[in-house]
């Protein structure tokens, strides 16, 4: 269907992108783009290759087949650190072994872009600290990072993203196991934040009405591969969500209401 | 703003633990089967007037390597719980001091120089710990959870090896490495300190240059690669460094235990677990720790001796649950 990879405008690119983790394989020849400035939502059944996707890109995963394109260069290709000063992983959780302090976790933040073994300097903090601000969390820097609750940890990773100065934030289930008054506030502050750095936003999620409302384009999977992408109004049809959840959907003003189980048997595996 | 803060924690941890040190290695050079006191160390005379040489020829020495196989102990204990993700992992879990012990077994078994056992235990260190590595790889991967069940099975297999040369040794060499599995300091001396030293200096330099990679890892390592660190690069380097510094440490005094555990533990809760701080304040603590424990093998029942990993083990595991007892 695409001609040329990495030659056009998309900032990110992912032609035949093949992954996984030992013998299973998550990504299984998946194409997709992302332009600049978009908010992509990701959606897709349990195991679709979700995750994993953003793993690739994050670099996290290596890919076993096919590649990654950000502004037409192979992602594999570009040193770590300079790929990392581009592209921030906001993970849905992480498991604190040591104790940390908030601020300390949003200074990781400046590792891709610190020299040598300097401590932080004085521009890291300011900008830490100003991150944090814009992400509601000025508040929380002093605190333990693993006594922080799901939503203020939602948001001191994306006040990371900002430390780090990144374009592009790969979320991964941001709203997962957040309570509606957290939700909201997580997505007040992604909205402003994307508006006011322009940032490009890979989301996963397995809200669909998040995501037709969020999102500029939707990519929907189904084992490892993309069987739907375009605006959500375009993507977001009853057929290409049976394909994708085998579930049938009642869809009116942008209402996603399940029905139940797809009669007809899954078209792909 | 980052000193003196969460509650609990010291404002000047380095002080202490600088004075610490200095206060313990004095008394390293004074107790022992005899004592000498601060005039006799000023004078040079002292009891028979051998003072001067007591202190050159033993004392120094052994306060001296005391203090670096602490320092290499506590390092590559703080090391190997950062890179683990775990607070109880110590320099001995991986497999590298069985490995040490059964290289210094054989050596002995063979009727090797005494002079050289050093050198059959670094080598079992190195061996052992290249074989850990090894097992522990998977899809080109090194695997951290396999990286903990190697070095089980490798201890576990050493401990086979010791204990069947232990069956077919003579008493008196079963008794010297009874001696050197407990941990032994007495046969120090500056040549065997200059042997120690650069492969100290060499590991403390490679963990520090990774001190920052090593703070990324310790929260995951999806963090640090997403952060743009070479996470397999960094975890192999960072494991050989603290197996290097274990192997050279075991090698001069025998499996020292506890301070590799304890000292990282205490040194994070003084001064919280940004490596860049604590891998150097362990390493003073570590040095700190293990002249105390030298002094006091020497002086609770001099002339007699106590096996120092003895000293290390009765003093860190109350101090270890007095701690664990404090922790909120």
């Amino acid at each position: 269907m695409s001609p040329e990879p990495g030659s056009r405008t998309a900032r990110l690119e992912a032609r035949g992108l093949c992954a996984g983790y030992g013998r299973t394989q998550a990504l299984r020849g998946l194409d997709a783009e992302v332009r600049a400035g978009e908010i992509v939502a990701i959606l897709g059944e349990n195991g679709s290759g979700k995750s994993t996707l953003l793993k690739v890109v994050a670099r996290i995963l290596p890919a076993s087949a096919g590649q990654v394109w950000l502004d037409g260069l192979p992602l594999g290709s570009l040193p770590r650190r300079q790929t990392a000063r581009r592209i921030a992983y906001l993970p849905q959780s992480v498991d604190l072994v040591f104790p940390i302090r908030a601020l300390d976790l949003v200074l990781q933040g400046r590792a891709p872009h610190a020299r040598g073994f300097s401590a932080d300097t004085p521009e890291d903090l300011a900008r830490a600290l100003a991150a944090m601000r814009a992400c509601d969390v000025e508040g929380l820097a002093e605190r333990d990072a693993s006594a922080l609750s799901g939503g203020e940890t939602r948001r001191v990773f994306l006040a990371r993203a900002l430390a780090q100065e990144a374009e592009i934030w790969l979320l991964d289930e941001p709203t997962a196991g957040l309570d509606p008054r957290h939700r909201l506030e997580f997505l007040d502050v992604l909205r402003r934040t994307h508006r006011d750095r322009r940032g490009t936003v890979l989301l996963v999620t397995h809200e669909i009405e998040l995501a037709a409302e969020l999102a500029d384009r939707v990519l929907l999977l189904r084992a490892g591969r993309t069987i739907a992408a375009g605006p959500p109004g375009e993507a977001l049809t009853r057929d290409n969500l049976r394909r994708a959840f085998d579930v049938e959907f009642k869809i009116q003003d942008s209402r996603f209401q399940i029905e139940g189980p797809s009669e007809s048997a899954s078209l792909e595996s | 703003m980052r000193a003196g803060r969460h509650g609990g924690r010291l404002r000047h941890p380095w002080a202490a633990a600088i004075v610490l040190l200095a206060v313990f290695a004095l008394a390293g050079l004074l107790v022992g089967g005899v004592r000498l006191s601060l005039g006799d160390l000023w004078s040079g005379k002292g009891p028979g007037g051998e003072a001067a040489r007591l202190i050159a020829s033993l004392r120094a020495p052994r306060v001296a390597l005391a203090a670096l196989v602490g320092a290499a102990l506590a390092l590559s204990g703080a090391a190997m719980q950062a890179l683990l993700k775990n607070p109880l992992a110590d320099p001995f879990l991986l497999g590298t001091s069985g490995g040490a012990a059964a290289g210094a077994a054989l050596a002995a078994l063979a009727g090797i120089s005494p002079l050289l056992s050093p050198g059959a235990a670094f080598l079992g260190a190195v061996a052992s710990s290249l074989g850990v590595a090894a097992l522990a790889r998977r899809g080109g991967r090194l695997d951290l959870q396999r990286l903990l069940l190697s070095g089980l099975i490798a201890n576990a297999f050493f401990s086979a090896i010791l204990l069947g040369v232990f069956s077919v040794a003579s008493a008196g060499a079963a008794r010297t490495m009874l001696f050197w599995m407990m941990g032994s300091l007495a046969d120090a001396s500056f040549g065997r300190v200059a042997a120690l030293s650069p492969y100290a200096a060499a590991g403390a330099a490679v963990l520090a240059f990774h001190a920052s990679r090593l703070n990324l890892l310790a929260v995951g390592e999806e963090n640090a690669a997403a952060l743009g660190v070479d996470t397999e690069r960094a975890k192999r380097i960072v494991f050989l460094a603290a197996s290097m510094l274990t192997g050279a440490a075991v090698a001069f005094a025998g499996i020292i235990g506890f301070v590799g555990l304890l000292v990282p533990h205490a040194a994070r809760a003084a001064a919280g677990n940004d490596q860049r701080r604590l891998l150097p304040l362990s390493a003073v603590s570590g040095a700190a720790l293990l002249v105390a424990a030298d002094a006091l093998s020497r002086a609770a029942f001099a002339p007699a001796e106590l096996p120092i990993g003895a000293v290390t083990a009765a003093v860190g595991a109350p101090l270890f649950a007095w701690m664990l007892l404090r922790e909120p």
